[in-house]
């Protein structure tokens, strides 16, 4: 931009500068110092009290590589592309309010740099001339920015009647002490009006400051630096505002507007406000495998999970206070989605607020007053915990790196310790004690399923392979689920793959156990199976069941089990790739296929299923909730061992209307065990029963393989 | 005020399982083992009132049998009784439910406990003796399948109800000590977390002999039983085929098969 089209150009110009106090009784200067004073202490008291009761929790070992860290907050701050997903508009709004926000503190600290630090020291001035003038329009436009954004998010409150931006909570009954939240709803809402009548009165006293001072031609004749304020003071002029009235509007509307913004910065600590430090923190503190690898514990210690509020680490208890509340993961959330008990936030909201309530004030209540579990305010209920079917969606979409998940199976761990859960889960954990596998089959039969291959299948435990196949419960076990256990061993053996298996000395994986919160049952498994693993000769391991790949994958190394580990779709699509499976016809079906959450979510699994089914020859179309958005079929954290409740609609019933929906549907393509189980049963149960097929990818890759007669091929 | 609480490791047999060389029992290799079902709810019962009484009252869980054992009382350690007893050495194998009886009215005569508690029967070998034989040697008042109890530690009386055939119930008052076999249902057995399961090794369990419970040798082992297993076998199933092809075969061949049963 040519300086000289907003007014003549003025270097080195000192007299064109704001004169700060101007007009003022040192006297009263002084007054407003004590003013600014008295506002930063009462910040830093809040901002001690809050970091008091985050070291009030447990320790938790998230010091190292503080750079790395660092960068990678500062990226996704900047970036903001943590809050656009999902969310375009609000995106948008907060970088609008967030840039507004920075330039108005960055401009803000200069004009204090100069005026109390190299000026009042050295004598040294820099905020005139030039400098002042892109410094005044800077802020204008940041103000409109910051103004701008709000406004928008105000519209979203007001108008847009968005059911995430509804606080009542889905855990409570109305009439509950905490049912309806609706002092979210005012903090909101007193936030908004705060920084619009900062903002306004901001462009205003700009404007009257330039009809103030008008006769100055160093003050008006570079009025336009600064546009919005000298658009106002073009219509304040027009109107008759005298130089005299608008020296005095000037006085009272300049302690108004300090004393709001002092305000303002006072309150930070204590208000939603305070989500810039909060948040940037949890950011900070990041664990990309939140919710892939849980916390491991010292089972030989006093206590386990969480049961008191203190028993968080301060991580967790930061996490609770970075929520800002944007819903996403309510939105996200399965089980929440079908009328669950559960709203990730609302978790994270209870605890908040019990947090506030226990752990802010100058001394500890009783143990007894820390207790989070129970029906009391800011309680969780142990329903709402089991209702969680640890799909990683919430935490997956924070914004703000807040571990939903950890923390919910931390609770559970509790309950289960107590016995608190569901009869059937009790007894299912039992059974897996007992047998290894959560059918209560005898372990001599988990290789059952080879008998009806007309080739044996390498013992893995006795003869050194290329290939170690962890098969995994569901795919030993469940009869349909044999067959496309059969399939994958034929293609394997077709390829000419060294493969074995463990036989009976494999066991239940443990990745569910370990999310329902049965931590030294998990840890009696996974310990059993890194031993048999490791008495065997292999390269690498392969497996058609995501939740064994999770758990092997990512949480083994923690008990000492390193291995190289991969999900037979990625093993297919690089032996395609490879040509060493030739296709007998391509399939043309019109397919979908679903993520399934441990393979996609949960380790980024998405792209070579897809590929898989684009070699086949068919076309995929996607449904609405897809690749990272994935909605969970409902077996996660455990559940599949838990009976959903009659009469109301099961996540997987819930998938099945939604492929439902796309037109000429023919094959809806897992890569799961439990999905198949799961869909194949809610195809039924959903009533659409005829529409399409719910088919386990080996099962297509293995029809493509066949030949078929004509007839054979359309009778999918 | 102690509750002694006795219990079984049971064992269940593989869907396909053989029987032991000598025709007596399963081979252990298909046994899958546990804690006997009813056992559960006993020592649940006993756990209650230690609850409600306030840590006034000491559970001690008893059982006969090799250390395999060990595993379920740690088990019922994990649920909170205090203290374990096993009895065993070779003398004890064969034992009959009148035998093992016997050997816990000895630890009884020794624990001199205020109730004994013993599941209704073992979901193996469905006796449903051993609770009541062992009150018939201490010469105390029994009931059995007790489906629900009242009973205050220290009180002289204890009321409960015992589960009839056909649904009906009676309720029974009986003096203290006494030994009450627990029916399933009576409460919700707790959860032994696999962590309180390992922290419970922690706690002791009492490996005793039957002679140093003063029993002599002829008191336990095949010796001191009334009964013995002569054999163990799965009865012949009744065998169904369905006959298939034309009418005309499908006579020939029931014409056939009724001639095999004729024997012609």
């Amino acid at each position: 931009m040519d300086v000289a089209l907003l007014g003549p150009a003025v270097s080195d110009q000192k007299e064109v500068t704001r004169i700060l106090f101007e007009g003022f009784a040192p006297s009263t200067i002084e007054f407003f110092y004590l003013l600014g004073l008295s506002a930063i202490g009462i910040f830093c008291w809040g901002f001690y009290v809050q970091i008091r009761k985050y070291r009030r929790g447990a320790s938790a070992g998230s010091w190292n590589e503080l750079w790395s860290r660092a960068r990678q907050m500062a990226q996704l701050v900047l970036s903001h592309r943590t809050i656009a997903r999902r969310d375009r508009g609000a995106g948008i709004a907060h970088r609008f309010i967030f840039y507004g926000f920075l330039v108005l503190f960055i401009g803000t600290a200069t004009i204090t740099v100069e005026y109390d630090g190299t000026s009042r020291f050295f004598g040294y001035k820099f905020w005139y001339g030039d400098f002042y003038l892109w410094f005044s329009l800077a802020m204008d436009l940041a103000g409109l920015s910051l103004l701008s954004g709000m406004l928008y998010m105000m519209y979203r409150r007001k108008w847009m009647k968005l059911p995430k931006l509804d606080y009542k909570r889905v855990d409570r009954q109305p009439g509950d002490a905490d049912y309806d939240r609706s002092f979210y709803r005012r903090e909101d809402w007193a936030f908004l009006w705060t920084m619009i009548f900062i903002g306004v009165t901001g462009f205003v006293l700009e404007a009257v400051r330039l009809v103030w001072l008008g006769s100055d031609p160093h003050v008006w004749n570079y009025r336009w630096w600064s546009p919005v304020g000298a658009l106002l003071a073009q219509v304040m002029a027009s109107t008759g505002l005298s130089a005299e009235g608008a020296g005095l509007l000037r006085t009272n509307l300049w302690w108004f507007h300090g004393l709001l913004a002092l305000t303002f910065i006072s309150l930070i600590p204590f208000t939603k406000v305070k989500h810039i430090f909060t948040a940037t923190g949890s950011l900070m503190f990041r664990d990309p495998l939140a919710a892939q690898r849980l916390p491991k514990v010292d089972l030989t210690g006093e206590k386990i999970g969480y049961n008191t509020i203190t028993d968080f680490t301060w991580k967790h208890l930061l996490n609770l206070d970075a929520c800002t509340k944007c819903g996403r993961c309510q939105e996200a959330c399965p089980a929440n989605a079908v009328g669950a008990p559960l709203s990730p936030r609302d978790v994270i909201l209870s605890l908040r607020e019990f947090a506030n309530n226990a752990l802010q004030s100058n001394a500890l209540p009783d143990e007894v007053k820390l207790n989070v579990h129970g029906k009391g305010v800011g309680q969780v209920f142990m329903e709402t915990l089991w209702s969680c079917r640890t799909c990683m969606a919430c935490v997956e979409i924070c914004p703000v790196a807040i571990e939903h998940v950890p923390i919910i199976v931390q609770l559970r761990r509790k309950l289960v310790e107590e016995g608190e859960m569901d009869p059937l889960l009790q007894k299912t954990l039992q059974t897996i004690h007992k047998t290894g596998n959560s059918f209560g089959e005898s372990k001599r039969k988990r290789a059952t399923w080879t008998k009806a291959l007309d080739f044996p299948v390498k013992d893995a435990r006795t003869d050194p392979v290329d290939l170690m196949w962890f098969v995994g419960d569901y795919a030993s076990f469940d009869p349909r689920n044999q067959k496309v256990t059969q399939g994958f061993a034929r293609l394997l053996h077709n390829t000419g793959i060294d493969f074995g298996i463990l036989y009976e000395d494999e066991m239940n994986a443990g990745n569910d156990v370990r999310r329902v919160g049965e931590e030294g049952l998990y840890e009696l498994l996974a310990e059993n199976n890194i031993a048999s693993l490791n008495k065997s000769t292999f390269k690498s391991i392969v497996t058609t069941d995501p939740h064994s790949f999770n758990t092997i994958k990512n949480e083994y190394p923690d008990f000492g089990g390193k291995y190289e580990i991969e999900h037979y779709t990625t093993v297919v699509k690089r032996l395609m790739d490879q040509g060493r499976i030739k296709l007998d016809h391509l399939l043309n079906y019109r397919v979908t296929y679903h993520d399934p959450c441990h393979l996609g979510r949960f380790n980024k699994g998405f792209d070579a299923p897809r590929e898989i089914l684009k070699t086949l020859g068919c076309e995929l179309v996607e449904m609405a909730r897809n690749r990272d958005n994935s909605f969970c079929c409902g077996a996660g954290g455990g559940r599949i061992w838990i009976p959903d409740p009659v009469g109301t609609e099961k996540p997987s019933q819930n998938r099945m209307r939604e492929a439902c929906a796309i037109e000429g549907l023919q094959v809806f393509v897992v890569a799961c065990p439990k999905d198949l189980t799961m869909f194949e049963d809610a195809l039924k149960t959903s009533g659409y029963e005829g529409k399409f097929v719910v088919r386990e990818l080996i099962e297509l890759i293995e029809e493509a393989l066949t030949t078929v007669t004509e007839e054979e091929a359309v009778a999918v | 005020m102690k509750i002694l609480v006795t219990v079984k490791q049971v064992a269940a047999v593989d869907d396909d399982f053989e029987i032991r060389t000598d025709g007596r029992d399963v081979d252990p290799d298909f046994l899958i083992h546990d804690l006997n079902e009813w056992d559960n709810f006993s020592l649940e019962e006993a756990m209650k009132i230690k609850e409600a009484a306030g840590g006034e009252v000491e559970v001690v869980v008893v059982s006969v049998g090799p250390e395999s054992v060990d595993e379920e009382l740690r088990k019922c350690l994990a649920k909170g009784a205090d203290r374990a007893i096993r009895v065993w050495d070779d003398s004890v194998e064969g034992s009959d439910p009148i035998a093992i009886a016997r050997i816990i009215a000895a630890v009884a005569k020794n624990e001199a406990p205020d109730m004994l508690f013993a599941g209704v029967q073992a979901s193996d070998h469905s006796y449903a003796a051993t609770g009541i034989a062992t009150a018939s040697f201490l010469g105390w008042p029994h009931a059995a399948v007790v489906s629900l109890l009242n009973y205050t530690p220290g009180s002289k009386m204890a009321t409960l109800q015992r589960e009839l055939e056909g649904g009906t119930y009676a309720e029974v008052e009986l003096e203290c000590p006494a030994v009450l076999t627990i029916q399933l249902g009576i409460n919700v057995p707790r959860y032994a977390s696999l962590r309180g399961i390992k922290q419970a090794a922690a706690k002791p369990i009492d490996v005793l002999t039957p002679s140093a419970l003063g029993l002599a040798a002829t008191d336990v082992g095949e010796a001191g039983s009334l009964s013995r297993v002569r054999r163990m076998y799965v009865p012949a199933k009744g065998q169904a085929e369905l006959i298939e092809g034309t009418p005309a075969e499908q006579v020939a061949r029931l014409v056939k098969i009724i001639q095999e049963f004729k024997g012609v």
